[in-house]
């Protein structure tokens, strides 16, 4: 089944066009909107139909595919990879690293609006909640 | 197209051509991989047709090789020429002949023309096959030079400036037929502009001219990660300048600082944080703001 999702990019924004894409594919598979076993559309479909580079999309295709999000099938192209056992990302400890600079980050941007301990947690309760329900 | 495809498509070494005493190209090097679409990049006068003209052999340079697939340029054969096309920045035209007979006079020059894709650009860009070629628009000029240099399906196509006077739908249009040229694989597409916004979704790579140099080649994704702007808050007040290296352009206020640099690194932000107590936000940057605060050294 093709994953049903339409990628959008912004080629004047700061950010890579081949980031935008993997954070995209990243973001519906995160949010369940694309499940493992969907394919993704081809890279010349997604270039012709974005009126971007072919070879920016297949960047972003190989790219989630070595950090398996994706897994190539031969003939019939990306299909999104079951999601991993939590432990074959390596151990919470491990994990929790991966997170931490974004939240050093987050706990910055907080200090400098004035937003308290509990305030900043409510927000990322919040968030967390929302991930969980779609 | 040629089976055998030299690994680049165009390659400079260590070229150097002088206007009198002004080094246009000064020891440059750029080595182009076929099957690349690169967006030539640099300010009004920094030499982009000059290096456009001593790839193509219509200039001579006084120094160093210029290889144009895998021939040198000064001395390129016929047969290698069925294989290249060339839009110049002013279209160069017989007046008195009429659109499709200026269409037919060009396809009898080479071995290989695509009739039907001719006539296809043609009804899709619009263009008065029978009006005579001196009484054609600015535009129309531009799309007519375009259709002769595709109509043979070059291996390499070099365009100066394509787009500079066409309207954004043409402009489109014209993107479009890049990308196609691009998908097919094996084309190699070098054009010049100053228009960012079209660089970013067409090439895969960007080339900067600056100062007789490049002194950026490579994909555009690489140079948006490089080049980062930091924005420092600290508790106390900065120094009046930062010395580190990679540093482009620095704007220090008490305790504030924006700060772009060439290879953003952990440690680098680490540095700052610790030296200084700051907080450090990285902002990401579009290729028109990276082109301005490379040329703000």
């Amino acid at each position: 089944m093709a994953a049903d999702f339409l990628f959008q990019v912004f080629p004047n924004s700061g950010l890579p066009i081949y980031r935008q894409l993997i954070d995209q594919v990243r973001h519906h598979v995160a949010s369940g909107r694309v499940k493992p076993g969907d394919f993704l559309p081809s890279v010349r479909q997604v270039a012709l139909e974005l009126e971007v580079n072919h070879m920016t999309v297949s960047k972003a295709y190989s790219l989630l595919e070595r950090d398996g999000v994706v897994e190539l099938v031969r003939g019939q192209g990306m299909r999104v990879a079951p999601r991993p056992a939590a432990s074959e990302n390596g151990s919470v400890r491990e994990r929790q690293e991966k997170l931490l600079p974004l939240l050093r980050q987050v706990a910055a941007e907080a200090y400098q609006l004035n937003l308290s301990t509990a305030q900043v947690k409510s927000l990322i309760d919040r968030v967390l909640k929302e991930l969980d329900q779609s | 197209m040629n089976p055998f495809p030299p690994e680049n498509a165009l390659e400079f070494r260590a070229v150097s051509k002088l206007y009198g005493e002004r080094a246009v190209l000064d020891r440059l090097d750029l080595a182009i991989p076929s099957g690349s679409v690169v967006g030539l990049l640099g300010k009004n006068g920094a030499g982009k047709t000059t290096l456009l003209r001593c790839a193509l052999g219509l200039a001579k340079p006084q120094h160093g090789t210029v290889t144009i697939l895998g021939e040198p340029a000064w001395t390129l054969s016929a047969s290698a020429k069925q294989y290249l096309g060339y839009v110049p920045q002013t279209p160069q035209l017989y007046p008195w002949m009429r659109v499709a007979h200026l269409l037919d006079y060009t396809g009898s020059f080479y071995r290989r023309w695509n009739g039907a894709l001719v006539r296809q650009l043609a009804a899709d860009w619009r263009l008065p096959l029978n009006q005579r070629a001196g009484t054609l628009s600015v535009g129309e000029a531009q799309k007519l030079t375009l259709v002769m240099a595709l109509g043979h399906e070059p291996d390499l196509l070099i365009l100066d400036e394509p787009v500079a006077s066409l309207d954004p739908s043409a402009r489109r249009e014209f993107l479009k037929v890049v990308l196609e040229i691009a998908a097919g694989g094996n084309r190699t597409v070098l054009f010049s502009t100053h228009i960012t916004s079209d660089l970013e979704r067409v090439a895969d790579r960007v080339a900067i001219l600056q100062n007789g140099k490049i002194s950026f080649f490579g994909e555009l994704g690489e140079l948006k990660d490089q080049i980062k702007r930091l924005r420092l808050v600290s508790v106390n007040t900065f120094p009046e300048r930062f010395d580190m290296p990679g540093i482009l352009t620095q704007r220090i206020q008490g305790k504030q600082a924006l700060v772009t640099t060439r290879l953003v690194t952990p440690e680098m932000l680490d540095r700052l944080e610790t030296d200084w107590h700051a907080t450090v936000e990285v902002e990401d940057l579009n290729l028109e703001e990276i082109f301005l605060e490379l040329h703000d050294e």
